[in-house]
């Protein structure tokens, strides 16, 4: 959330919060319907810049539509750049945000954030199979996918914020992981709808699975952190919950929204976050390949335990990606060739399931605080619980809902013209995906691990996440979900 | 407040202890949330996923 960027002395802007979640869903149902547009045979989107393996770099990049090839790889990076800066620069000023210092920042966010994204492309980094390295004549690769780029984003993120902190700090204004992976999670709605509308079965399976999550992450990881905190580690109730939140629930998001119920003062959330960040990011960079490594002939398994694994929205749905990503590579290298989606879809199903209820656990926790421990004229009320629930859902929902009429209610010619449509708009999902990671890396400043006094409550992440976080819910996405595969792609 | 003063806080801040109404939202959250997650995996094993 672009909060962590707010200095700890100023206060929590709820409405700005909303407001940056009603954003996301502006700007990812605009991205929806001008892809859309494409199923009438009017392609509106198809400058969009997409990046190809290479290894000879003019050969790279591309619009996304034949029908703009006269732009070139170059001219559609330039046009994906500047739609990209116009209509988030219009966002933030909605937001209050300085829009020039937005817009130099974006720009210079835009360009390490895609040269990160070309750089994962390479063929020595990205080429997976053997088929692949033989078209590029290399005798080795990498393997990581093309997404590996967004490894290679994070880790520029990284650099930046440990070696480079002043200009971490000029780049901040348009440093907002939240926004740019909410608007993301809009747009996913329609991929996620093409992937369900094939196999619905299975898809109305993953939703029944994903009440699993929701108790796992409120219910049962929230009660022990909460208890390791406030009885082991001698933790205040100001300090634990958000705590307690932030690890089990959904980083960010969650220990702001629990903070604030339970009156915590602002800083107190907002200083959670930060390490919410920070583990996140270790996260990112292990469960991924680990996954990939022990989980690979179990997809589903592995991309409900991201989702349950990883805190905070941006990180664990971009670790998704990657983990469908390594877990298809190493599959297709093994002769299994997986419909592209499922492992995606279902780290993506999970999470929402648990950010759904934030609004309620954090009326629970205020309605119990303001009522047994710190009685006051300031009484929890139930409209908190709508102020407090995460928007940009609702505008996955309706994507989602929409795009999935589209694929199975609507006229053949249209539901065969939609999955070009959802893999227009899938472009700037990707490119907000990238923009993500680069802005997580950016924030994750590990010295704050080191600073005297955040040690303590940095050991009690650690402990609640490599002691029980990890492992719990790798044995409940095993149980609800080993033993069944995606479909094989036709 | 600045940061110095929150890492002060956190070193310096004398233990609470837990609250019989702490203790019981602890006590129910575990019941009720390994009491569902058992039902859960008994509809999970009734009802397998369908591919």
């Amino acid at each position: 959330m672009s909060d962590l960027a707010v200095k700890v002395s100023e206060p929590i802007a709820l409405k700005a919060r909303l407001n940056e979640d009603w954003l996301a869903v502006v700007i990812g149902l605009a991205v929806f319907g001008l892809a859309l547009v494409s199923i009438s045979g009017t392609d509106l989107l198809g400058w969009a810049v997409t990046t190809s393996v290479y290894t000879d770099l003019a050969q790279a990049l591309n619009p996304f539509a034949k029908a703009y090839g006269w732009l070139g790889g170059g001219g559609a990076l330039v046009a994906t750049y500047a739609a990209l800066l116009v209509v988030l620069s219009l966002g933030v000023s909605t937001l209050g945000a300085d829009v020039r210092k937005f817009a130099i920042a974006f720009t210079a966010v835009f360009a390490i954030a895609y040269a990160s994204w070309i750089l994962g492309s390479y063929a020595y980094i990205a080429a997976v199979t053997p088929a692949e390295q033989q078209k590029f004549g290399l005798a080795w690769s990498l393997k990581l996918t093309n997404e590996g780029g967004f490894i290679v984003a994070l880790l520029s993120g990284l650099v930046i914020a440990n070696f480079f902190p002043r200009l971490a700090d000029w780049l901040k204004e348009a440093i907002r992981p939240e926004l740019y992976i909410k608007i993301a999670i809009v747009i996913l709605g329609a991929t996620v709808a093409v992937t369900a509308a094939g196999r619905l079965n299975l898809a109305s399976s993953l939703l029944l699975r994903g009440a699993a999550a929701i108790v796992e992450a409120y219910l049962i990881y929230w009660a022990v952190i909460y208890y390791i905190s406030r009885k082991w580690f001698g933790f205040s109730r100001e300090w634990s919950v958000p705590l307690a939140s932030g690890i089990s629930i959904c980083g960010v998001a969650a220990a702001i929204a629990t903070g604030g119920a339970i009156r915590a003062r602002p800083a107190v959330p907002i200083l959670v976050s930060s390490l919410v960040v920070v583990f996140a990011v270790v996260e990112v960079l292990i469960l991924p390949f680990l996954a990939q490594t022990f989980l690979w002939q179990e997809p589903l398994v592995a991309g409900a335990w991201i989702g349950l694994a990883i805190k905070t929205d941006g990180a664990a749905v971009a670790g998704g990606g990657i983990t469908e990503s390594l877990i298809m590579a190493k599959a297709a290298a093994e002769g299994i060739k997986y419909q592209p989606g499922w492992i995606l879809a279902t780290t993506t199903t999970v999470k929402i399931f648990i950010d759904i209820f934030i609004g309620v656990w954090a009326f629970i926790l205020g309605y119990i605080w303001t009522n047994h421990i710190d009685k006051g004229p300031d009484k929890a009320k139930p409209a908190e619980i709508w102020q407090r629930f995460p928007k940009f859902i609702l505008g996955f929902l309706f994507v989602f809902a929409v795009s999935l009429w589209l694929a199975v209610g609507s006229t053949p010619e249209i539901a065969k013209a939609l999955p070009a449509a959802a893999g227009e708009a899938n472009i700037f999902r990707v490119i907000f995906f990238i923009l993500t990671f680069f802005s997580i890396g950016v924030l994750s400043d590990f010295r704050k691990l080191w600073q005297q006094g955040f040690g303590k409550l940095a050991a009690v992440y650690f402990v609640s996440l490599f002691g029980f976080v990890i492992w719990v819910g790798l044995l409940i996405s095993w149980l609800f979900f080993s033993g069944f595969k995606p479909p094989l792609a036709s | 407040m600045s940061e110095t003063d929150l890492k002060n806080e956190i070193n310096a801040a004398a233990v609470e202890p837990l609250l019989p109404i702490e203790k019981k939202l602890i006590g129910w959250s575990l019941g009720l949330g390994i009491g569902l997650l058992i039902i859960l995996i008994g509809i999970n094993h009734f009802f397998p996923i369908k591919l």
